[in-house]
């Protein structure tokens, strides 16, 4: 770093209440009583969690617009019930976290050749970009809306293909297909 | 038994006891408080789960600081690292012995004293310690004789002893100048926890503390010496005592009317001696983490925690008692003595002026906390300029003002002269010279030359930035 590197900035000019301080201070404090006013008036901007839900709320007032939310994965079933995933690793090439693991073996079924034995999304490294659901050729990996997922270790935030397909199950209502 | 507890067990024991668990009870609901308010100018709701509007929050922090661990780092200094936080906590404690809290309480009780010429004296040996006797009547007397032991017994007389004692822990006629002596005696605590931690982030927060308190402790004292000055007394309730009248028949004659100036300087100050935003710079969450304070944990940290609030309660009652005429409300005078109206025969008055007074303090510390969250930190060097470029020539100024009032204004009141009480009369000069005074310093102070620019540039050769030598810059 050299001196012609230094840009010098004229100070900025300040008025006679700058100067003593205590106008300016003055000042400050009603900005904040307005705002404490308004707190107390009943006005806050908070949102009670568990009770409320940003998915409940109007987007207007903060909510969540469903449509473009992307939260944790689900494997989607066809209407006999199976994996409609075919192994084809096109999710796990895209994935930019890199957090699917899949392991294909030949399927069981007469229409496809391949299925997942072993389906796993690291929840933890995921990061919800939605790549996978972009790449997935027949539309078997999906994002959903719910985000509030947790566990007590890192082993538990690994999902299996059970747990994807169990979500499936229980988001189906919600999101169909 | 209740006899011998009359008798011997003074007041005070009782007020102090009562005092000290309020207080702790107050600081662990300041914090809730301190909470709330932060979260209210920022349009938030605060903590509100824990109880009823989260009401039962401190009793979980407090349980929280009891069970964490209590954890040491190495290389500490174990002997200060300890007595760092009790020293903390021990001064404010012992600074709160003397603040008044209801006045004088005058009462009667008749007691049974062996006949004395000075019945007074008498009285007085039948009652605790400290009560101040002021009339001993003898109502009946009992004749010399035997008693069932067969021993030989003087005449008795039941007398009606009339004496008072201050509603507060104790009397000291120089409170102030004790409040302020012991009260700066808790920077210690902040250097020496700083000091033995052995973490250059405290020594640092320390080393901060230490400017910061020397340079506000004089405009402090000024500010309080405009007061003193005032009515010729050192003790709080005398200072409360002649504040409890009426200007116009209606307009409480509180100090912040008379001394508007020196109310503004205390108030800073005060911020800055309980190291409280925007003079939080010992403690500088950002920079410092946490200042002196950074190693400490558990209920070390919690003392030190306890000590800063605890530390604004004390400071806000001076500030109250100083300049919002304490316990004094309009309509809650005394019931003896028109010229002494902290003198009051009734304990509830007591009481109530004892919570009128508390009230007045929340006010002020809600101030506190109204500040810290709206102002950002001072910059060390700003620190400083406001101490000794501003507060402390201002403060000056005001006692030499006060000092001029009283000489002249003073001489011509004749309420001044025979009670040392501010009329109306004395009140409006002194609101007056208060308004020349600032506009005096407003325009003085833009004559004077400006202060050197302080944000001066290191010369840097033979740093990794600056390997080849270079002329000394600086910016402006």
């Amino acid at each position: 770093m050299k001196d012609s590197d230094i840009l010098i900035l004229e100070e900025p000019h300040l008025s006679l209440g700058d100067q003593f301080y205590l106008p300016q201070v003055l000042k400050g404090l009603g900005t904040t009583m307005k705002h404490m006013l308004k707190v107390l008036g009943g006005t806050d901007r908070v949102i009670q969690y568990p009770e409320e839900r940003r998915e409940d709320m109007p987007v207007e007032d903060g909510g969540m617009l469903l449509q473009t939310y992307r939260g944790v994965h689900r494997l989607n079933k066809d209407e006999e019930g199976r994996p409609k995933c075919v192994a084809c690793f096109m999710c796990s090439t895209a994935c930019p976290a890199r957090c699917i693991h899949i392991e294909a073996a030949e399927s069981p079924w007469d229409d496809r050749e391949k299925y997942p034995q072993k389906f796993d999304i690291d929840e933890l490294r995921c990061i919800y970009c939605g790549m996978c659901e972009e790449a997935c050729p027949c539309d078997a990996i999906e994002l959903t809306h719910e985000y509030d997922i947790v566990g007590l270790t890192r082993q538990e935030m690994i999902f299996d293909k059970a747990k994807l397909l169990k979500i499936y199950d229980e988001t189906v209502k919600d999101e169909p297909m | 038994m209740i006899d011998w507890i009359q008798s011997n067990i003074p007041p005070w024991v009782y007020i102090a006891f009562i005092v000290h668990f309020a207080i702790l009870g107050t600081v662990a609901y300041l914090i809730l408080l301190e909470r709330k308010v932060a979260s209210w100018t920022q349009d938030r709701i605060g903590p509100n789960r824990v109880g009823p509007f989260g009401l039962f929050q401190p009793l979980a922090d407090g349980l929280k600081f009891i069970l964490k661990e209590d954890y040491r780092p190495a290389h500490v200094d174990k002997i200060l690292f300890t007595i760092a936080p009790a020293i903390m906590i021990i001064v404010i404690i012992i600074s709160i012995a003397v603040l008044p809290w209801g006045g004088i309480k005058q009462s009667t009780r008749q007691v049974t004293v062996a006949t004395q010429t000075d019945l007074k004296v008498a009285a007085a040996t039948a009652l605790p310690v400290g009560m101040n006797v002021i009339d001993a009547k003898e109502v009946g007397s009992i004749p010399p004789g035997t008693n069932l032991k067969g021993d030989a017994v003087p005449r008795m007389s039941i007398v009606d002893a009339t004496y008072r004692w201050p509603f507060q822990i104790t009397n000291l006629n120089i409170g102030v100048l004790f409040i302020i002596g012991v009260l700066s005696l808790a920077i210690y605590g902040v250097v020496l926890g700083g000091w033995a931690s052995n973490n250059k982030y405290a020594f640092l927060g320390a080393l901060r503390a230490t400017a910061q308190m020397i340079s506000y402790e004089i405009p402090l004292g000024l500010s309080v010496l405009s007061i003193v000055v005032l009515y010729g007394s050192l003790d709080l309730n005398t200072i409360v005592d002649r504040q409890a009248h009426y200007w116009a028949g209606f307009i409480p004659a509180w100090n912040i009317f008379t001394q508007p100036i020196s109310f503004f300087m205390f108030l800073i100050c005060i911020h800055a001696e309980a190291n409280r935003a925007p003079f939080d710079l010992a403690e500088a969450e950002q920079e410092l983490v946490g200042g002196y304070h950074t190693e400490y944990s558990a209920m070390r940290f919690a003392l030190f925690f306890l000590a800063e609030y605890a530390g604004m309660i004390t400071t806000s009652v001076v500030c109250v008692a100083l300049f919002f005429g304490g316990w004094h409300f309009p309509g809650l005078g005394g019931d003896v003595d028109p010229t002494n109206p902290s003198v009051t025969t009734s304990m509830s008055i007591c009481i109530v002026r004892s919570i009128v007074i508390f009230t007045k303090t929340i006010g002020i510390v809600f101030i506190f906390m109204w500040v810290r969250w709206s102002l950002p930190r001072f910059r060390f060097d700003q620190l400083m300029q406001l101490a000794w470029r501003a507060l402390i020539p201002i403060s000056l100024l005001t006692l030499l003002m006060t000092a001029l009032v009283l000489k002249f204004g003073g001489a011509m009141s004749e309420t001044y002269r025979k009670e040392l009480r501010i009329d109306g009369g004395l009140a409006t000069i002194f609101f007056l010279s208060n308004v020349i005074l600032i506009a005096l310093v407003m325009i003085v102070s833009r004559m004077i030359p400006a202060a050197p620019n302080t944000n001066h540039r290191m010369r840097v050769i033979g740093s990794r930035y600056h390997p080849v030598p270079a002329p000394l810059t600086t910016t402006n």
